[in-house]
């Protein structure tokens, strides 16, 4: 093995040009394969973080009759806060319209406790307002909905005899976040004020816990882990992993078709060589490592070869993020400014192993046809 | 009979051409003694290569009995025959076969790297080999650079430097001019003395046949004329 190691690396440096081009082609596989994970790992790190940061928490205390994915339930979906429940903010919710340059807007109007910390939305501007109903948005509703902080916009909710009831709201902030589902067609409001409009003084549809939250049964109330309200852009970023893994080894298997070919047409021009070994006394299984390793070299040297134009490239883009364009925070995903990439150690490794595994199997496979060849014909260079 | 270092009894090879068969051996009976110094003369297509690969187990009889010092070359596996070549016999082609990324050095050393040599042992039998072809000043070359009669020189160095008790030459001398031929032919003749090598050629070079202590002529794949020509040196 080690004689294989030692004649595969002296053929392979002095195949020169031919190997480099392989090498470079098959780390240009690996790079990419490598930046696309940590950029997927960055995106996924990321659209959590900021998950838990405005919306999730460290769970949802929900109210039985409340389903996030059921509209219908938003009506009826809210009972009395009960009391001793510590670290955790209430939220009512309830729906509405407004009437933003004539046109009808639906909304889910959003009650929040003005002194909540738990999450990142600027409740707490709701203090230094002398709005009679003041409201903050996020930025992707008031590009929807063409409000901007100042604008007064009529809106129109039910209270909860069914009975509608109608006033100017004024935006009193814009917040910026990557957090869609509390943005996109929201409308937050202080959580009294909300209470009040509607009628349901003491009530909310759901709680935003914190880490100190004790989980403790509540009847009518049930807690959703953290993990549970994660496991949708867990799924994004596993449907976009598949996607970015068709691209990818789309140019795996560019780079190991070059190695393929190198290998049938290196098998066919050095018959003769693959001759003289076997009549220097090499038998023809080790004739066939010898070439098997060789491929599989490629795969050595693409990884050295990536790494050193990979890293500085890597840790420079750790450092800087990827910026992403400005209608990327329009398309319905988590997606920040800026990306940073997050390098997995076990990706890294996985993709190592993978690589080296491609390229040994694309090299052993015109390599076995040395192990039927007749020696004589070899050494004449006589063989088709 | 055990003096015989190779014996050949009743060989006959077949090859496929096409749908029918062509016979490049028929019925062939030699025996060769350690130290020859015997080549295999005949016109091309008369059979000397195919019997050369037969001797150095590159290739089997389709009948008959080969036995190479001792061993039915028939009944070797592949890994037996591979032992026997690496141990046992070294080869001299026509157009040297040299690795070309390999310097002189390494092309010498390559059959000591398939056994177990240390590397201070590798480097003194190199070297050794290398002073008796006179090529220890181009030990760091790679093939591309040097001549074709220093090549056959690298090439007979690297059959040699094992110490193989026979040496299977094809042709080795086709590709030289005369000064060549006969400094290569004087080499080897000079091995054959010190060493007490097997040497076989097949040609059809008259160069050749003037250095050659037996010599077995061909024809159409039957012995025509089996001679000794010194007899001192067969005996």
């Amino acid at each position: 093995m080690k004689l294989a190691i030692q004649l595969a690396y002296k053929n392979l440096i002095g195949a020169g040009l031919r190997t480099w081009l392989n090498v470079i082609v098959l780390s240009f596989a690996f790079i990419i394969i490598i930046f696309f994970n940590a950029l997927l790992q960055g995106w996924s790190n990321q659209a959590k973080e900021d998950g838990i940061a405005w919306d999730f928490g460290y769970g949802h205390i929900l109210n039985r009759n409340y389903d996030p994915y059921d509209a219908f339930t938003i009506q009826d979906g809210h009972d009395i806060i009960p009391k001793n429940l510590e670290n955790t903010t209430p939220i009512l919710i309830q729906q509405g319209s407004i009437y933003p340059d004539g046109r009808l807007v639906s909304v889910l109007l959003k009650g929040i406790d003005t002194n909540q910390d738990i999450l990142k939305i600027p409740s707490a501007k709701f203090k230094n307002t002398t709005a009679a109903i003041p409201a903050i948005i996020g930025k992707r509703m008031a590009e929807s909905a063409n409000l901007k902080v100042g604008d007064e916009v009529i809106l129109r909710w039910r209270d909860k005899n069914g009975v509608f009831d109608a006033s100017y709201i004024s935006i009193i902030d814009v917040f910026d976040t990557t957090v869609p589902s509390i943005d996109a067609g929201q409308i937050w409001l202080p959580l009294e004020k909300l209470q009040k409009m509607t009628n349901l003084q003491t009530q909310a549809t759901l709680f935003v816990v914190n880490k100190n939250y004790q989980q403790n049964t509540l009847d009518n109330w049930k807690f959703v882990k953290q993990k549970t309200l994660l496991k949708d852009i867990e799924d994004v970023i596993a449907t976009e992993s598949i996607g970015s893994a068709v691209m990818y080894l789309v140019f795996l298997l560019i780079a190991l078709l070059a190695i393929f070919d190198t290998q049938v047409l290196s098998i066919f021009r050095r018959q003769k060589e693959i001759g003289t070994y076997v009549a220097l006394g090499m038998t023809r299984p080790k004739v066939v490592s010898l070439f098997t390793i060789e491929g599989t070299m490629h795969s050595i040297f693409a990884i050295i070869v990536g790494c050193m134009y990979g890293v500085p490239i890597f840790i420079y883009l750790n450092q800087s993020g990827i910026t992403m364009p400005d209608f990327a925070g329009s398309m319905g995903i988590g997606l920040d400014k800026a990306i940073f990439p997050v390098y997995n150690p076990s990706i890294i490794l996985l993709t190592i192993l993978f690589i080296i595994l491609a390229s040994a199997i694309v090299s052993y496979l015109p390599a076995r046809k040395i192990a039927r060849m007749n020696p004589v014909l070899a050494l004449k260079g006589k063989l088709q | 009979m055990e003096n015989h270092i190779i014996s050949l009894k009743n060989i006959t090879k077949r090859f496929k051409v096409g749908e029918g068969e062509f016979t490049a051996l028929k019925d062939i009976n030699l025996e060769f003694k350690k130290g020859e110094f015997a080549g295999l003369v005949g016109p091309s297509g008369s059979g000397k290569t195919t019997l050369l690969n037969i001797i150095g187990s590159l290739d089997s009889p389709t009948e008959g009995q080969a036995l190479v010092m001792g061993n039915d070359i028939s009944k070797l596996s592949h890994k037996e025959s591979a032992q026997l070549r690496n141990h046992h016999i070294g080869f001299i082609f026509q157009v040297y076969n040299l690795l070309p990324v390999y310097t002189v050095y390494e092309n010498v050393e390559f059959a000591l790297l398939l056994q177990n040599y240390t590397k201070t042992e590798r480097k003194k039998m190199v070297m050794e080999a290398l002073e008796w072809v006179g090529l220890t000043d181009m030990a760091d070359k790679k093939p591309d650079k040097i001549s074709g009669g220093e090549g056959q020189r690298v090439a007979i160095a690297r059959a040699m430097v094992k110490r193989p008790e026979i040496l299977i030459a094809d042709e080795p001398t086709a590709n030289l001019d005369a000064e060549n031929a006969h400094i290569i032919l004087k080499m080897m003749k000079k091995l054959n003395k010190e060493l007490n090598t097997t040497f076989l050629f097949s040609t059809h070079d008259e160069k050749v046949m003037k250095y050659l202590n037996r010599m077995v002529s061909l024809r159409d794949g039957s012995v025509e004329k089996d001679e000794i020509i010194a007899k001192e040196a067969y005996m």
